[in-house]
């Protein structure tokens, strides 16, 4: 609390009990905090809610291809031809699809990681943590430039694939949704790790000592303590990259093409190539409900979970 | 032992692609080969030749410190505020003040794009100003509020207590002891905004490609060395930039 506030506080009782001083201002306790606020708030409502109520009212808007553009009627249409075409269905399924493997990727890959570098203490977490943050400062558009090399048909990959004699012909990867899992788990692993290793630094070590003391092995340690102590983590964690999975844009841009759309490729290029801003306004707004619906399940499922173990 | 060798195959997986690019950049190949044949900088001499990347990056780096300035003021105060406000709400403005991380960028882009087209920024350079800085402040907010995590609020007291006013308070107490946050958020926002390419795909008018927007619509179309020998340089300028200030940040902060 602010300086301010307690000496209000203090004032408030003196100035009622002398009737003829000035009346006590009621100024509330934070207002220096909601000034300070202000600036950000006015900011953030003007321009990200402000652009999202002009989205929402677009997705309802006729269109006419070639013609007159954006008509000024009140439409369900494009929420109808979305949902109602397998074609564009088939999309939001295989967005779906791949947010889910590049979480559950980011968790095998993420949770080793995790777990040395929650273990890891002064200079050498220091370097190791800068090391899995090293990538976050890379572009992903150079990230996945680099995937791009590595996984082409006559690539680094391939090539050492062959060599070994563990395939005949290369294993197309680009242009195949296999190359954007890869390119995308690469690119959203820091986000996991990063998550898990926070919620495995809370976990008291007593409780590691305890647990070995009355006799349980690393694998008991492993499934009873670290595992469910660290649920938290993998939570947020996965919810983390499996939003962000299903929006990336680059990665899939450039790794699968146009052959392989996905909900975010669509959505650029209804609002970019085609200019049909409505269509476009009503797959973003499908897009953030199916989100919305998964975060809610997810936490609230996540909320029972912690409640039974309690 | 098992888990060093695993993690060891699964950092050189992180950092596969980085690799591949830095050392793409000096083959003497046409065409991107890793491993990379012979050693040449001729890449490097090529974009520093080609206008359309510098420009770029003079844009990109404009647009970087102009957005950056604006998070910085409004990360600060957001963070100033929300670290010592304990009351009902709290929680709801932060989760708001933060959400931009998670927001997707390709639907605020669009959203952007078409708010921009009815109130007359269109293709603009402020538009794309404003569009990074909201990207961005979420991450200041969070590295301020990490640093005043560790700030006894009593010196603030003590400094109000022998007469300091608010200004003065802020200015000689809470911002030197919040510095690094609030530099580590700064240099954080910068290389975001540096790097930011979905958004500004949406908003760039004509003529006002950043770099990222080039190196993307080079690399859907072609494949050169000179792309590898850009990123390249990029890593190298964020590492060079990046390191000491992370060093500073964790310094204060005992990690």
């Amino acid at each position: 609390m602010s300086m301010e506030a307690t000496r209000l506080e203090q004032l408030g009782p003196i100035s009622s009990a002398a009737p003829k001083a000035p009346a006590p201002r009621t100024v509330p306790r934070n207002w220096s905090h909601l000034l300070l606020l202000t600036p950000n708030l006015i900011w953030i409502g003007l321009f990200m809610a402000g652009a999202l109520v002009v989205l929402a009212t677009m997705s309802f808007r006729g269109y006419e291809a070639g013609g007159r553009g954006i008509l000024r009627t009140w439409e369900l249409t494009h929420y109808a031809a979305f949902l109602g075409d397998p074609f564009y269905r088939d999309i939001l399924w295989r967005s779906l699809g791949m947010a889910v493997q590049v979480t559950l990727w980011c968790l095998i890959l993420g949770f080793p990681l995790a777990y040395m570098l929650s273990r890891l203490r002064g200079w050498s977490r220091a370097l190791l943590y800068f090391t899995i943050l090293m990538p976050l400062l890379t572009s992903a558009v150079v990230r996945t430039f680099g995937w791009m090399i590595l996984l082409s048909n006559n690539g680094f990959l391939n090539k050492t694939l062959i060599s070994l004699g563990l395939t005949e012909a290369p294993i197309p990867m680009m242009y195949r949704m296999t190359g954007i899992v890869i390119a995308l788990v690469e690119v959203l692993l820091p986000f996991m790790v990063l998550a898990l290793d926070a919620a495995l630094l809370n976990i008291d070590r007593q409780l590691y000592d305890a647990a070995r003391n009355l006799g349980a092995g690393a694998t008991r340690i492993f499934l009873l303590i670290t595992l469910p102590l660290s649920l938290p983590g993998i939570i947020s964690g996965s919810l983390l990259v499996f939003v962000l999975a299903i929006s990336a844009f680059v990665t899939p841009a450039l790794i699968g093409g146009p052959r392989i759309p996905v909900i975010s490729t669509l959505i650029h290029q209804q609002g970019i190539a085609l200019l049909n801003w409505p269509f476009g306004a009503a797959i973003s707004f499908v897009m953030l409900f199916t989100l919305l619906v998964l975060l809610a399940v997810t936490l609230s499922l996540a909320a029972k979970a912690e409640g039974r173990a309690r | 032992m098992i888990l060093t060798f695993v993690n060891a195959l699964i950092l050189l997986f992180l950092t596969a692609p980085i690799i591949v690019v830095v050392a793409t950049a000096f083959t003497t190949t046409g065409y991107p080969v890793f491993p990379p044949q012979g050693f040449t900088l001729k890449w490097f001499e090529r974009f520093l030749a080609m206008p359309e990347f510098t420009e770029a990056v003079r844009r990109s780096a404009m647009l970087a410190l102009a957005s950056t300035a604006i998070a910085a003021v409004l990360g600060t105060f957001s963070a100033l505020a929300l670290a010592r406000w304990q009351g009902r709400g709290q929680k709801a403005v932060a989760a708001l003040m933060l959400s931009p991380i998670l927001f997707p960028a390709i639907v605020l882009g669009l959203a952007l794009l078409v708010f921009y087209s009815q109130i007359g920024l269109a293709g603009s350079f402020n538009g794309l100003i404003i569009a990074h800085s909201l990207i961005t402040t979420p991450f200041v907010i969070r590295l301020v509020m990490a640093s005043l995590s560790e700030f006894d609020p009593a010196l603030e007291e003590a400094a109000r207590n022998l007469g300091a006013g608010w200004w003065r308070t802020f200015l000689q107490i809470t911002l030197p002891l919040i510095r690094p946050g609030v530099l580590a958020g700064a240099v954080f926002a910068f290389i975001l905004s540096f790097d930011e390419l979905v958004v500004t795909l949406f908003l760039a008018g004509p003529g006002m490609a950043t770099l990222p927007v080039r190196i993307y619509t080079y690399v859907e179309y072609s494949s050169t060395p000179t792309i590898s020998a850009i990123s390249t340089t990029l890593i190298l300028a964020w590492v060079l930039i990046g390191v000491p200030v992370y060093v500073r940040f964790l310094s204060i902060k005992h990690v």
